[in-house]
């Protein structure tokens, strides 16, 4: 039989109709080598307290539902595995910089408001039929924006960003990293009508470098440099408007 | 029993102390800090450039004053900051810049930065250099 | 309750949804479309999915081609003039998914590039390195976005339809953060909520992946087409079984057992090559794979592992650079859970529930017997995948058959007006009673997680990759017991707000009906026919008496009616498939 290590598990609990505040509770989880926090969750939400809510889905680091601090790091708890945590015991609570709506859960709408604003879709720089086929674009194109097309979404990169903790109207580094994969698509043409929000206080400005956000990344999208090159674009781009009045977007 | 349905209350945490909860915060303000050495090191040069203009005694005086031992300290310190600047301006540079492909292959950021304490050291050197020649 | 009017509701946003609501808002945007989902879009199943989509796009293929390959990996019991629409209509929108930014991945002069994919004669598969599920759903949700027509109704659980007068008249939702009770009125409604692949322990299905429009369909009286054929495919990690691409296979990759043999050739695959061909080998279709390695399995031939009995998919001769290009999430996977690097060491792999080939029954419009109600998707059963899919199909089938729902939906809509509100609103009280009757279950003697892993258990063990009469009757008899037993499941949660706990045991019932179609239908087909496999007596298929569809008909508080239905055919007449040396010479 399988040795039954045990560890012990503190979670921030949270509940809107019931809870003044937040406040820690503790469970003791069997585990194995190859336990994740996402299993020992479900674990608990199977065997010991079913009033424990957290978002999950995919258990592939694919579908950016369970991120949440695990020790202090924003994490997915699908791919964080208890034998890599030193300790013996684990502390999990909400996604930092977001409000918790319930436990493990924050509110996810304004991200995905900031998503949808910033026209999140090609705007071709020339119309192309469908029955003349595919767009070309050849690996090298491809490989200017694949990287920042990867993010899935899962807002690691906002719980470990300072700026948008101190000031939620920041943009942020996902939404600004998709942003960057629109414009630096060859088959593009939207830059123009995406550069007020780049350029907004609330866009690349509000950025401090801490370089953080990509650190976190589970997916290696490098926010901060999707964010942190759009500076000089933005200052670019402010000065042309000086040179060029015509520059002016519509 | 249930409770009825109810309107949401999502809590909002405090942003208190949020740059001691983790290490890379810490370095972070370290680094931010580290301008204060600048802006105190360019206050030192700048008052050594008032008393050069005031003529060779308010001159021999700031040389002077520069070789106390708390000055000396200040000096060491003010470096080793001045150091840690660099090297963490040259560790964020490469986000700065667009990618650079060359022949294909893209520049790492690591090539990137440590091009950067290249090109650092041997200003560094050249500056050493040159002011030893000079010296008199 | 509160309710909300819209021309067409769409229950589900992943791929085949979003594409749907596309469609309506592209061909008629005055129509207004409620996109509702028990997810955000970005976090919908479609997002794991990694292999490719499959169209005609070389020179030297042709649409019969892929129509044969399609109509023979189904074993024949595919709707042909399905599969010829489907075949004609995949490359444009495959084209079309393209000009709305899909990051495709590329050949060197600029065109979209195909891979070799199991059961397909030539290379027709597009891809996305490997994460296409990934990017297709991402570009659908993001280009959704710039229609003004779709509103989205965001982490809303479909609980019921509602169903009038003989037709469909709306859903009843929780607002789940709220744990408030909505309706949503609608004209058509187009059910687009996935598979049920969470019925089986093993799967590479995400927890949310729990048949729950397949069971309200089916509730309401549209019959479930096909349920006994469910896919396993052959490469999936062990303990968790999350899905190791075909594509693996297709850029080179092998399948070796514990001698370090290729075991395939030993089963009608061969003769192994040191380089993939088509339809031969590890590139044969997945239902051969999966019983070639149960035989292993059975001859002793299988490595032992703490999570079971595991093959190895030995990718280590591909080389770095091709890894990395082609196969990054692969690379990743391994590494991150398993610490392994695939340049240097072979993956342990073994079959695992990934697609169920049958659903909603839809004709070549989507359209179910219940006037209304449209299906799309893995949910559905419009004919295309019969008793085995081909990898890659049903990619390009979410876009396919996603823009026919969203347009015959918007065409219904138009000639209909609503029901009437007062008569559609007492039926949602009628639902939401039954769904709070449920959350006020007290702690009792059955746990949600007990009954769910008994049901996965006798699935597995009664419904897997072969079956027999009695191990389909032992699953059919524990099913039976486990509703009972669902009357009396108990929550710990009696909250409102964000009470997933709720959902689990609505998902639970949703999960139960659909297994009981399954393993029914199943007990019922006696023959074996793709993915459907007997071991007793009934090893072979029977063309005369099973060339038809199986239908499950739901009744309350009994097993499931089983009918049968024709098989369209159009001219493929049913043949013998051919893989290995065979496909070579054919």
């Amino acid at each position: 039989m399988v040795d039954q290590r045990t560890i012990r598990m503190q979670v921030l609990r949270y509940h809107p109709q019931r809870d003044e505040r937040p406040a820690w509770q503790s469970y003791t989880v069997p585990f194995t080598d190859d336990t994740s926090i996402l299993q020992a969750l479900l674990y608990i939400k199977d065997e010991i307290d079913g009033t424990l809510s957290f978002r999950w889905s995919c258990r592939m680091a694919i579908c950016g539902s369970c991120g949440m601090m695990i020790n202090g790091k924003p994490r997915l708890a699908c791919e964080t595995f208890l034998r890599d945590l030193a300790a013996d015991a684990v502390r999990i609570e909400a996604l930092a910089h977001f409000p918790i709506e319930r436990d493990l859960i924050v509110s996810v709408g304004e991200f995905v408001a900031k998503l949808e604003s910033i026209k999140p879709y090609l705007i071709p720089k020339e119309p192309r039929a469908l029955a003349a086929g595919e767009y070309l674009q050849t690996p090298a194109q491809l490989a200017r924006y694949e990287q920042f097309s990867t993010c899935i979404n899962c807002m690691l990169c906002y719980a470990a960003c300072p700026e948008y903790g101190l000031n939620t109207d920041f943009t942020g580094p996902g939404v600004l990293a998709l942003l960057h994969r629109y414009n630096a698509d060859s088959r593009d043409g939207g830059r123009a009508e995406r550069m007020p929000i780049v350029n907004a206080e609330e866009g690349v400005w509000s950025c401090m470098a801490v370089g953080y956000c990509s650190e976190v990344c589970p997916k290696q999208v490098d926010p901060a440099h999707a964010v942190n090159q759009n500076k000089a674009i933005s200052a670019g781009d402010y000065f042309l408007h000086f040179l060029k009045p015509k520059h002016r977007p519509p | 029993m249930s409770d009825a349905a109810g309107a949401r209350r999502p809590y909002v945490r405090s942003m208190r102390g949020w740059w001691r909860r983790d290490p890379f915060f810490a370095r972070y303000m370290l680094r931010e800090a580290t301008s204060v050495a600048v802006l105190a090191y360019a206050l030192v040069l700048t008052v050594g450039l008032v008393r050069l203009a005031q003529g060779e005694a308010a001159w021999n005086g700031w040389l002077a004053a520069l070789r106390s031992p708390w000055a000396v300290l200040l000096h060491l310190l003010l470096f080793a900051a001045m150091v840690f600047h660099a090297l963490s301006w040259f560790e964020i540079m490469p986000k700065t810049l667009p990618a650079i492909f060359i022949g294909g292959r893209r520049l790492s950021a690591a090539t990137i930065t440590r091009s950067g304490w290249a090109a650092t050291v041997l200003a560094s050197i050249a500056l050493c250099a040159l002011a030893w020649w000079w010296r008199s | 309750m509160d309710i909300f009017t819209f021309d067409i509701a769409i229950v589900g946003a992943g791929g085949a949804g979003l594409r749907a609501a596309i469609a309506v808002a592209e061909s008629d945007p005055s129509l207004t479309v409620a996109l509702i989902s028990k997810v955000y879009p970005m976090r919908s199943h479609t997002v794991a999915a990694e292999g490719g989509a499959a169209a005609v796009t070389q020179a030297h293929d042709s649409l019969e081609a892929h129509f044969h390959d399609t109509v023979a990996g189904g074993e024949w019991l595919c709707e042909q003039d399905v599969v010829e629409y489907f075949v004609e209509h995949a490359h444009e929108e495959l084209v079309q998914l393209e000009h709305w930014g899909c990051p495709w991945s590329r050949t060197l002069d600029g065109r979209a590039n195909v891979r070799a994919f199991g059961g397909m004669r030539t290379e027709r598969t597009w891809f996305a390195a490997d994460r296409t599920g990934f990017h297709m759903l991402h570009t659908l949700f993001q280009t959704s976005t710039s229609y003004r027509s779709i509103q989205r109704f965001d982490e809303y659980f479909c609980v019921d339809l509602i169903v009038d007068a003989g037709r469909v008249q709306g859903v009843v939702t929780i607002e789940i953060a709220t744990g408030e009770m909505r309706l949503i009125q609608a004209k058509a409604v187009i059910v687009a909520t996935g598979g049920a692949g969470r019925v089986f322990s093993e799967n590479t299905n995400g927890g949310i992946v729990t048949g729950d429009g397949m069971a309200l369909a089916y509730r309401h009286g549209a019959p479930l087409r096909d349920m006994e054929f469910v896919q396993y495919h052959p490469t999936c990690m062990p303990g968790t079984g999350l899905l190791f691409t075909e594509a693996c296979r297709g850029e080179g990759g092998f399948l070796l057992n514990s001698a370090g043999y290729r075991y395939l050739q030993d089963y009608g695959l061969g003769p192994p090559s040191p380089t993939p061909r088509n339809m031969a080998m590890e590139l044969g279709p997945r239902d051969r794979l999966s019983q070639a390695y149960w035989h292993e399995k059975q001859r002793g031939r299988t490595i032992s592992g703490p999570h079971g009995e595991v093959v190895h998919l030995d990718l280590r001769h591909l080389g770095e650079r091709k890894l990395r290009e082609r196969l990054p999430q692969i690379c990743e996977l391994a590494l991150r859970y398993l610490g392994i690097d695939p340049g240097r060491q072979p993956i342990p792999v073994l079959p695992a529930v990934h697609y169920t080939m049958g659903g909603i029954m839809a004709d070549e419009k989507t359209a179910s017997p219940l006037p209304g109600l449209y299906s799309v998707g893995e949910c559905s059963s419009i004919g295309i995948h019969g008793a085995n899919r081909l990898g890659s199909n049903s990619l390009t089938e979410l876009l396919v058959f996603g823009k026919v729902a969203g347009i015959e939906a918007a065409r219904y809509a138009k000639a209909m007006s609503h029901g009437d509100a007062a008569t559609v609103g007492a039926l949602a009280e009628a639902t939401e009673a039954g769904a709070l009757a449920i959350l006020m279950r007290p702690r009792g003697d059955e746990r949600i997680a007990t009954l769910r892993r008994e049901m996965t258990r006798t699935m597995e063990d009664g419904c897997g990759i072969y079956r027999t009469a009695a191990t389909l009757q032992s699953s059919c008899d524990r099913l039976a017991q486990l509703k009972q037993r669902y009357q009396r499941v108990g929550l710990d949660d009696h909250s409102r707000a964000w009470n997933t706990e709720w959902l689990l045991a609505i998902e639970l019932g949703y999960l139960l009906d659909v297994a009981q179609a399954m393993a029914h239908s199943a007990l019922a087909r006696r023959e074996s026919r793709g993915s459907h496999q007997r071991l007793d007596g009934f090893e072979q298929r029977d063309d005369a008496s099973f060339l038809k569809h199986s239908l499950a008909f739901y009744r309350a508080d009994q097993a499931p009616h089983i009918g049968y239905g024709p098989v369209k055919i159009t001219h493929s007449q049913p043949g013998t498939r051919v893989y290995g040396a065979a496909a070579a010479q054919a």
